[in-house]
């Protein structure tokens, strides 16, 4: 691979990872794998919901649960905005559905990071087999 | 806000209610089967339905009677060490 064509493939790995975090299923969609990318946004937005209809927008919290909250940013960025939404103390959150709505959301953002780095993966191993290196 | 937009946040805004008994345990299998899905969606290169979903409902089924299991033998160790 010449420099130049590195760099691109670089910056499309990068492009590929960014868009597998911005929208569940979006990198698998960018290298092609349309099943594939139907269905990893259908499990991890439906798993993140459930998560948010048991517990409330509550259960992003940014400030007392920051490892939860980690993890799940790994869904999309737009948690972010959950997150600054619940920070005004507007919804209730409390005992048990708390617990379990902080497992499911987090649990979809972690199986999303694992969608990124396979998409990632993907691309790349694409990338090597067309040229053969 | 648009009244659907509206409605859409405000199932959102109420946590549901949840006891702690024995019966809360069964919210684990919606999870397991989305990890069970996912894991799957990233092993397989080329996905057929009938085979994707036989892997699935193999990997379904291996989590919950390994957690049952492993449930069942710390319940004994427990009952042992109790006793």
């Amino acid at each position: 691979m010449t420099q130049r064509s590195k760099e691109v493939h670089t910056l499309f790995l990068i492009l590929v990872g960014l868009l597998a975090w911005i929208v569940p299923g979006a990198g698998h969609l960018a290298i092609n794998k349309k099943k594939h990318a139907v269905i990893i946004f259908v499990t991890i937005v439906l798993t993140f919901c459930t998560g948010l209809y048991i517990g409330s927008v509550g259960i992003i919290d940014s400030v007392g649960a920051k490892p939860w909250f980690i993890a799940q940013l790994m869904n999309s960025p737009a948690v972010a905005t959950l997150g600054r939404m619940s920070q005004t103390g507007d919804y209730a959150v409390y005992a048990k559905p708390n617990e379990i709505g902080q497992i499911y959301t987090s649990i979809a953002g972690l199986l999303n990071l694992l969608c990124i780095v396979n998409a990632v993966y993907w691309a790349h191993l694409r990338r090597t087999q067309t040229i053969g290196v | 806000m648009s009244i659907v937009n509206f409605f859409i946040i405000a199932n959102f805004t109420v946590p549901e209610k949840i006891d702690v008994n024995p019966q809360s345990i069964l919210w684990l299998l919606p999870l397991v089967a989305s990890i069970a899905i996912v894991y799957k969606v990233t092993k397989t290169p080329k996905i057929k339905a009938s085979a994707f979903l036989k892997e699935v409902a193999i990997l379904f089924g291996s989590i919950v009677v390994f957690m049952a299991v492993t449930a069942i033998v710390l319940y004994a160790l427990a009952w042992l060490i109790t006793e």
